[in-house]
């Protein structure tokens, strides 16, 4: 394995590697701004500059400098190593790279850090980068010291409104150009652009356009200071006060995998971000998978019903075993939920089971636009996980409403809150026997005669398989809303008050049986809930 | 009732023989807050005892680990209450050990000077406080006016009375004020005249002497093996002084002796501590002399120390650092180290682990008089009730440095 | 300081000392458990070491070790003026099993040092003449300084004691008396199943 050296530490690098490449997969830290690795170089900041010895046999690239001279109060003339920035320099076999050891490095780093300071606005106590601040961490570490501009900084627009989503203060941007790289690389949208030169430079929006592409979050993603800021979730938290839970998105079947931010003081889920993967979603999500995360707090079914009044858990329950006792084992039908994750679909798959339900269906959201970057037509994060857990067995909501129409039904029991085709939710209107466990008011929490609150993907452990196959865990992250209880809890309720036997007792022996059923046997022809 | 004019055999008489068990409560006026002591008393003697503490136990070292370095000061402050400057400085100077710093040493003279008034302070008290439970209240209240005059140049200077969370890493929360040293020469010029007026009072005094003299005597092994320090192990004869055997800050460029009793009872243990408020008052002139009028109080290390408050409105550089020690809190590099200094009741020790990041991982304060209190079994066995009171009062146990 | 002391201990005990550092001016040494009183009473009698203070005595707790707690002691010789720390690792991940010699029968200080490291981390001296809690009091469940251990945690109000003429005792009765005491802060999360409860 070709390695080199940095700071008298052996790196290995693949070939193509940069310096900051190979030195970020070995857990090694050069501080830098504008380089990302999901995006092209550019090597605008100068802050990861490092020393290269001269390979053997070469002299050294020395420039003529001028240092001051303390003692004699004057300018002498010095030789000075050039300095090549570690994003842009290929790294090569048996390199010997000094970044920390160097006190070249060590003062350019802080003079960079002083330049990109020197006309910084006084802002932390209201920025929302404030926790997570390069700036700051960086001025701690590499500079230290005052500034030495005594005059008074320039001024540029603040606020400017970019986009429906995205808010630029361009006395804060140090024009590391990552946004508009993102904009062109990443969404294929080259809406940004810089403006202006010298210190009058800031970022601006194409002519007559807006930052309107599928992606504007993750220019407020990428930017490491607080210059651009998401509208949405501008001045509502401070991070410091958030904690991290290791998820997976819900908003389509793509299945990105994020940090969902909460306050576990107030048990409200402020933000996600995009965690990396390089299999599914490499640093990205999208906007419409970043702003999901208002569905956890809106619309939610927070208390058991019955005929759409709020009742005690103990009642709704009785009268949903009551209603599920009403018809014969070939008359109920069973209802999965392409929005919920493996363990509450097996749950409910057990207890059809152990019914003798001979009618299994699925539902889940209706389709959407797909593109070709990361977002996926079908709107539910689990379709692979429902089909390959029933065997295939499950049919599309379309067939449900057609053996409703024959009278085919006599108790439904459902999972989930939506359903493909809203026109079909007239179907479930005359249908008696009808028990939802749902998280969100809908279509199928409305007509439910019983509805019992399940807690939604932030608040139970799930699993959840993506339109590839891959099957992903997604922590939780907060409490149970209100009086909402993960599905499968409900399920065993129910089991209980009707002496049915279900084949798990603890989540985790749920978490295991779930994980038995075969991802590939779910066939690619299967229509997707939301029909054709 | 037998009737007196008749002579009775003992054995006529029924008097219960086994030992009595009295509880000498938590709540007590002699328990010095919050002791409880059980004993069994034959008669006046105590034959044997069980000392239990803890009721004053309020988890410092757990809550240590909830927060920053910085956020332990007020804890360590309400450890020995009487003398909380020799806490603070205690704490900062383990911090700045682990940090590797020393502050400047307009800051050394600085925390001395606190120190010892807070000591003089501490002393003041356990002795009247003595003096107080034997009947003498004049003297006491003599010393506490003394006290308060300590307590007003704390005030002036802190802006607290007793816990004033005064020490910083890498130096104090503000600069002395301009009036400090004029005012701690005089309180200290009145702390000696109080001093000589209640030895005029007190010491010619039988039965202060009486009460005093070969009760609560421990052997200078005994106190070794129990891991005395401070007063009470200078009253046995032994003269370890953590300023004069293992000098910190600047006491060893300054001159003092350290009052060493023979006895080892609890008036050797009074008459130390007399002696030792005069030595502190020594100390301060020096210090008092020797300290710069102008010059900064805290280390130059953006790291540690807070800018000043015009740089935090002013400049981006200001804030940022401002916003990164506050916020993340003092980042003091993974180690352990065990720092101890002259507090109020001995060697005052702080073991500190850090992990790296801002929250101590354990922070364990070495509590002298914990250990004092251990020996307090062995020295009242065998004494009478009565004299729990005076040896008690000369161990000077204070509750919260005893429990933390 | 003085780093004679670690040669002379290693001099004498070469396989009961795992480690030994200097960090900071500190002089350490990481016996083996088992060593633990036999090192201690070598260094309190050897003419060259002469401890006779032991000054502190504690435990700490790492949770991602194993041994998980490290008793820490520290001897000064008011003689000679030097000091040394000694460290132990004891206890398994559970915090079962934590024992380790007592020192009482060399230094008196130990006594109420050991029994408060019981009350605060459970660690167990073995020949302790008394190990019972010193800071809390006898009904107290758990060892508070002990990682697991969460601040906020509420203690179960504690039964009245043996005593005659109870219910001559003010409140009158286990239930009555004021009830601010008795709010729980968090749930338990006792078992695994609670991240899917």
């Amino acid at each position: 394995m070709p390695s080199f050296k940095l700071d008298d530490k052996d790196i290995d690098f693949l070939p193509g590697d940069t310096i900051i490449r190979a030195a970020q997969r070995a857990g090694v830290d050069v501080p830098h701004y504008c380089w990302h690795p999901g995006l092209s170089v550019a090597a605008n900041c100068r802050m990861c500059l490092v020393e290269l010895m001269p390979p053997p046999g070469r002299p050294a690239m020395l420039l003529d400098v001028l240092a001051w001279d303390d003692l004699h109060q004057t300018y002498v003339p010095q030789k000075k190593p050039k300095l090549q920035p570690a994003c842009q320099q290929a790294a090569a076999d048996g390199m010997v790279v000094k970044s920390q050891t160097s006190e070249h490095a060590v003062r350019a780093r802080s003079a960079v850090q002083e330049l990109l300071l020197l006309n910084h606005p006084v802002d932390c106590p209201i920025c929302d980068q404030a926790g997570e601040c390069r700036l700051q961490d960086y001025w701690l570490e590499h500079q230290a010291s005052k500034k030495r501009m005594k005059d008074e900084p320039i001024h540029k627009p603040k606020g400017v409104v970019f986009g429906p989503t995205i808010v630029y203060d361009a006395e804060r941007c140090i024009m590391c150009t990552r946004c508009v790289r993102v904009s062109a690389e990443l969404a294929n949208d080259p809406v940004l652009s810089m403006r202006e030169r010298g210190n009058l430079n800031e970022i601006t929006v194409a002519p007559g356009r807006q930052l309107d592409h599928g992606y504007t979050l993750m220019t407020e993603y990428v930017c490491p200071v607080g210059a651009l800021t998401s509208s949405d979730f501008r001045f509502k938290a401070r991070v410091w006060f958030l904690r991290s839970a290791r998820s997976t998105c819900v908003g389509c079947a793509t299945g990105c995998s994020s940090y969902t931010d909460f306050d576990p003081r107030n048990q409200k889920v402020y933000r996600y971000r995009p965690r990396e993967n390089a299999a599914v979603n490499k640093y990205w999500m999208c906007d419409d998978g970043m702003l999901d995360y208002q569905r956890i707090h809106q619309g939610r079914v927070l208390e058991a019903r019955i005929q759409g009044e709020g009742v005690s858990d103990a009642v709704a329950l009785e009268k949903a075993a009551d209603l599920i006792k009403q018809a014969s084992p070939q008359k109920t039908a069973i209802l999965l939920s392409a929005e919920h994750s493996n363990e509450d679909n097996q749950a409910l798959l057990d207890f059809g089971k152990a019914l003798g339900a001979l009618q299994l269906y699925y539902s889940g959201r209706p389709q959407g636009q797909g593109d070709d970057v990361l977002k996926s037509a079908d709107k539910n994060p689990n379709t692979a996980g429902v089909l390959a857990l029933s065997g295939g067995r499950a049919k599309p909501f379309t067939d449900l409403v057609a053996a409703l129409k024959e009278g085919k039904v006599g108790v439904l029991v459902a999972l989930g809150s939506a359903i493909g085709n809203p026109n079909d939710a007239g179907a479930l209107k005359d249908l008696k026997n009808f028990v939802a466990l749902s998280t969100h008011d809908g279509p199928l929490a409305d007509h439910a005669a019983v509805v019992l609150p399940a807690s939604s993907w932030a608040e139970v452990d799930g699993t959840f398989v993506n339109r590839t196959g891959l099957r992903q865990e997604s922590d939780r992250a907060i409490n149970p809303q209100g009086a909402s209880r993960p599905a499968f809890r409900w399920v065993q309720e129910l089991a209980k008050l009707l002496t049915l036997t279900l084949p798990w007792k603890k989540a985790s022996e749920l978490r295991s049986l779930s994980q038995g059923a075969d991802v590939s046997a779910s066939s690619p022809s299967a229509p997707p809930p939301g029909g054709e | 009732m037998e009737p007196l004019d008749q002579e009775l055999e003992s054995s006529e008489l029924e008097l219960p023989t086994e030992p009595m068990l009295l509880n000498v409560g938590p709540a007590h006026p002699a328990m010095h807050g919050t002791v409880r002591i059980v004993m069994e008393l034959s008669g006046e003697i105590i034959e044997r005892c069980d000392v239990q503490v803890g009721y004053l136990h309020r988890g410092f070292e757990k809550m240590c680990e909830r927060g920053n370095w910085s956020q332990v000061f007020p804890y360590v402050d309400r450890c020995n209450y009487v003398s909380p400057m020799l806490n603070n400085v205690g704490f900062a100077l383990a911090c700045e050990k682990l940090l590797g710093i020393t502050v400047p040493e307009r800051c050394q003279w600085y925390r001395m000077i606190l120190g010892e008034l807070a000591r003089m302070s501490d002393h003041l008290t356990c002795d009247g406080a003595m003096a107080m439970e034997l009947g003498a209240f004049t003297p006491f209240l003599w010393m506490i006016k003394g006290r308060e005059m300590v307590w007003e140049i704390m005030e002036e200077e802190t802006g607290a009375r007793l816990t004033h969370s005064f020490g910083r890493v890498g130096g104090m929360a503000a600069p002395p004020t301009d009036g400090f040293k004029e005012h701690t020469r005089a309180v200290v010029q009145h702390i000696l005249t109080i001093i000589d007026e209640v030895e005029r009072l007190l010491l010619g005094n039988r039965i202060f002497l009486d009460r005093l003299e070969n009760v609560g005597v421990i052997s200078a092994a005994d106190a070794v093996s129990l891991g005395w320090t401070g007063p009470c192990l200078r009253a046995t004869g032994i003269p370890y002084d953590v300023r004069k055997a293992h000098p910190y800050l600047k006491y060893g460029e300054v001159d003092f002796d350290v009052p060493v009793g023979t006895t080892s009872d609890s008036y050797d243990r009074f008459m130390v501590r007399l002696a030792e408020m005069r030595q502190s008052a020594r100390i301060i002139e020096q210090c008092l002399e020797r300290m710069a009028d102008k010059g900064p109080v805290n280390v130059d290390d953006p790291r540690v120390v807070l800018p000043p408050k015009e740089e935090v409105y002013g400049s981006i550089e200001g804030t940022i650092q401002h916003f990164k020690i506050i916020m993340e809190g003092l980042k003091l590099p993974a180690g352990e180290v065990y720092s101890y200094t002259e507090g109020g009741n001995g060697e005052l020790g702080f073991y500190l682990v850090s992990d790296g990041s801002g929250t101590p991982h354990r922070v364990r304060i070495r509590p002298p008089c914990f250990l004092i209190t251990a020996g307090l079994e062995r020295v009242i066995t065998g004494q009478m009730m009565a004299d729990v009171v005076p040896s008690f009062g000369s161990l000077n146990m204070i509750g919260g440095e005893c429990d933390r | 300081m003085s780093k004679a002391l670690i040669e002379l201990v290693k001099k004498n005990f070469p396989d009961a000392v795992l480690e030994s550092h200097s960090q900071l001016g500190d002089d350490t040494l990481v016996l083996a458990p088992g060593r633990w009183k036999e090192v201690c009473l070598f260094l309190k009698d050897n003419p060259q070491s002469d401890m006779d203070m032991l000054t502190d005595l504690t435990a700490v707790d790492y949770p991602d070790r194993d041994p998980r707690f490290e008793v820490v002691a520290h001897l000064y010789s008011l003689q000679r003026g030097h000091r040394l720390r000694l460290k132990a690792k004891v206890g398994d991940r559970d915090g079962e099993t934590v024992e380790i010699d007592t020192l009482t029968e060399l230094w008196a200080s130990a006594n109420w040092m050991e029994r408060e490291c019981f009350d605060m981390f459970g660690v167990k001296f073995l020949g302790h003449p008394d190990l019972r809690r010193i800071l809390t009091y006898p009904e107290f469940e758990g060892h508070p300084l002990r990682k697991d251990y969460p601040a906020d945690k509420i203690q179960p109000l504690v039964q009245y004691r043996d005593e005659p003429n109870i219910d001559k005792v003010a409140p009158f009765g286990v239930d009555e008396g004021m009830s601010f005491g008795r709010q729980t802060h968090a749930r338990n999360r006792g078992d695994d199943d609670s991240r899917m409860n």
